[in-house]
């Protein structure tokens, strides 16, 4: 491969496939979404003096359901953050794995982070789900959506957050990242991961990319100039943070808390959640979470887990309050105690 | 020509999965085994009376597990299985087992019959009868049953291998208000006074007479403290629940664990016991690989009978973890004793081949 062409794709616009499209006005779109006729025709959004730009979540993210086979909620939740902005949450009675998934539109392209844990489409279309969201932000903002290039990376090697890329094999104007370490880092155009910070231009809209290992080798962490969100994945989240590389997590916390020195971050936010309103962990694998706790995380309680890591020395389970750092017990042991056991002595 | 030998390698049939040492039968069993005078015919057109089973029997009653068990689907929401799968094992035997996707525990019940009533052993993981139609199916299995048999009433005790298990023990409200039912308590005291066994638990047995078929109660306390395991001297089963099935046993009281076993191995020693019945299937066809908690989609289980051999096993295998925060793989079943219920482990068996079933993507 050629370095070049890797770096000339950033910089370059795609030709557009030209694609009819059904009278794409009639899509309906939600209430909450903001009305089409605030924005003229095809304008340039200017994603960097109002800065950061504000946005919501949801009270309650879908969580599942007792009963698997009678969930009645979409396979993904779509939540509008702002305008510009959209997080898409995986039901957890599609896949426990529930990720967080995250598309950024700017001027000249669309940023997805994460595909989520399907691999078909015929178990359910999560390109469709994406290529709706795109089709209403065109609509809204005047452009035609067979002009937007999509480009899909994901956080980290882990089939709960690229199962569904080959969904987009066949979609035009679309390049997504390949599955291997080396590809990843190519595909950012990085030649020293994981300490060089690349800035991949939306179109006005600025993401910072940079090498992020810990939980796996191959990990980056994302932050959008325009919301100001800080994307940590796997290697930090509200739930079991499972460290497999204790000291290259620890340098990529080093680099994040360095980061939130510099830069300003509204919302720390990973890809899944694990945890309940009330710090009680839901195990491993559970299908259904009524109580959760927040995605979003906050910057104090990111420096917090750091200095609760500078005293860790040795494998086990540490709370920061917010987050479990499972520091190399994947393969051995978890939180949760039988609740059956009980003593004769008595 | 005459067949001086037969070889089954030789005729193997694809359909006959389930008996594959003998797919196209065994030559050498007699043609007419004394069991099958046990049980009536149909070929009367009219009963004029109730129909009377001889449950005594030499050696298990005839009865298969013909079909494979449901085993979910890769988006469990998206499964449209039965709610509840049935097996008829035998005509007086019928088992039971919740689909995955409505409860990751997939837990087993069963419905045996004698000449005077029904006993149901274990009700399930969940429940709302709209998503766990536990109540229906049992309903139209005796309804079904008691026309063939010429009853007007099937008097159904429901019992239960824990009744702390919430794996077991949730379908039981269904059954609160039936007419004709017993319910067997859930709390350990009126459980022990409702198999009289007060002054004797746990080393006492009870029975329950179903009339011709008269099953006996076994505490068994250790993966639950309030654990019982029920003996069908007609089928030579074990309904062991919990306490040893082809899974991931979380052992509650290691002492308890060991004494039960014990007894049990003492049972087997005194009663024929063709299979070893548990609660659920945790264990993949692999050896010693089970699924993960929670899995929705378990395309390689293992089968759900065990031979009785395995307490023999098991009691060993407690020997070594008693005392001890530790979880044991074996083949056929492991072992956790004061440990997580998701607890892992790097050891695996010597001599047992480490194999790794496909991912489902």
């Amino acid at each position: 491969m050629d370095p070049m062409n890797r770096r000339s794709f950033m910089a370059l616009p795609i030709a557009s496939v030209l694609l009819p499209v059904a009278n794409a006005m009639m899509l309906p779109e939600a209430d909450s979404e903001p009305a089409a006729a605030e924005y003229p025709l095809a304008e340039q959004i200017d994603f960097s003096t109002h800065v950061p730009a504000p946005g919501s979540f949801p009270d309650k993210w879908i969580c599942g359901s007792p009963s698997c086979m009678d969930n009645q909620d979409p396979p993904v939740q779509v939540h509008w953050y702002n305008e510009h902005t959209a997080f898409l949450r995986q039901n957890k009675a599609y896949s426990y794995e529930a990720p967080f998934l995250h598309l950024y539109f700017g001027n000249k392209r669309v940023l997805m982070l994460d595909q989520g844990f399907t691999q078909l489409r015929t178990d359910w279309a999560l390109r469709d789900v994406v290529d709706d969201c795109i089709e209403k932000w065109c609509i809204r903002h005047g452009r035609k959506s067979e002009d937007i290039p999509l480009l899909l990376a994901f956080s980290h090697l882990h089939a709960d957050h690229y199962a569904a890329i080959n969904q987009f094999a066949d979609r035009p104007n679309t390049r997504y990242m390949g599955l291997t370490h080396d590809e990843m880092v190519g595909f950012w155009g990085m030649t020293n991961y994981p300490e060089e910070r690349v800035t991949l231009d939306l179109g006005g809209r600025n993401i910072l990319i940079w090498g992020s290992p810990g939980h796996v080798i191959s990990e980056f962490a994302y932050y959008d100039t325009y919301t100001q969100i800080l994307y940590t994945g796997d290697m930090f989240y509200r739930g079991r943070c499972y460290i497999s590389f204790w000291d290259k997590w620890f340098d990529s916390m080093k680099r994040l808390i360095a980061f939130v020195d510099t830069y300003p971050v509204a919302h720390v936010i990973g890809c899944h959640v694990e945890i309940s309103r009330t710090g009680e962990d839901y195990p491993y694998g559970v299908t259904y979470q009524p109580d959760e706790a927040p995605v979003q995380l906050t910057v104090a309680e990111l420096r917090h887990a750091f200095e609760v890591a500078k005293t860790i020395t040795k494998p086990g389970i540490y709370f920061t309050g917010s987050v479990f750092l499972c520091n190399q017990t994947r393969g051995t042991t978890t939180i949760d105690k039988n609740p059956y056991a009980y003593s004769t002595d008595i | 020509m005459t067949q001086a030998s037969y070889n089954p390698v030789l005729s193997g049939n694809p359909q006959s999965a389930t008996a594959q040492q003998y797919p196209n039968g065994n030559p050498n069993a007699p043609y007419n085994s004394p069991g099958s005078k046990n049980t009536d015919s149909c070929v009367p057109l009219d009963h004029a009376e109730e129909i009377v089973h001889d449950y005594n029997c030499d050696g298990p009653a005839p009865g298969n597990i013909a079909f494979r068990w449901l085993y979910g689907s890769n988006v469990a929401a998206m499964n449209r299985d039965p709610r509840i799968q049935v097996v008829q094992y035998n005509e007086d035997t019928f088992i039971l087992r919740e689909n995955v996707c409505v409860h990751w525990e997939a837990p087993f019940t069963y419905l045996l019959f004698g000449n005077k009533g029904a006993l149901l052993i274990d009700t399930g993981a969940t429940p709302e009868a709209a998503w766990y139609p536990l109540r229906d199916t049992v309903d139209a299995i005796l309804a079904r049953w008691a026309r063939i048999r010429g009853k007007q009433t099937v008097p159904l005790t429901v019992a239960l291998t824990s009744g702390e298990d919430v794996a077991q023990n949730q379908g039981l409200v269904q059954f609160v208000g039936r007419p004709d039912t017993t319910l067997a308590p859930t709390s350990l005291a009126e459980m022990k006074q409702f198999y009289n066994l007060s002054s004797s638990w746990p080393s006492g047995s009870a029975k329950i007479d179903l009339g011709g078929r008269i099953l006996d109660v076994i505490p068994t306390p250790g993966a639950h403290k309030d654990g019982v395991t029920f003996y069908d001297p007609y089928n030579d089963f074990l309904f062991t629940g919990d306490l040893l099935f082809p899974g991931k046993i979380n052992i509650g009281n290691d002492k308890d664990y060991i004494v039960s076993l014990t007894r049990l191995k003492e049972w087997k020693d005194k009663h024929p016991v063709k299979w070893v019945m548990g609660g659920h299937i945790e264990m993949q066809f692999v050896p010693g690989k089970a699924y993960p908690r929670f899995a929705t989609y378990k395309p390689y289980e293992r089968l759900l009978q065990m031979e009785p051999e395995l307490i023999d096993e098991a009691l060993t295998y407690a020997g070594e973890v008693a005392g001890k925060e530790l979880m044991l793989i074996r083949p056929d079943f492991i072992l956790l004793n004061q440990v997580s219920p998701d607890q892992r482990t790097q050891v695996f068996p010597a001599g047992v081949p480490n194999i790794n079933a496909p991912r489902p993507f």
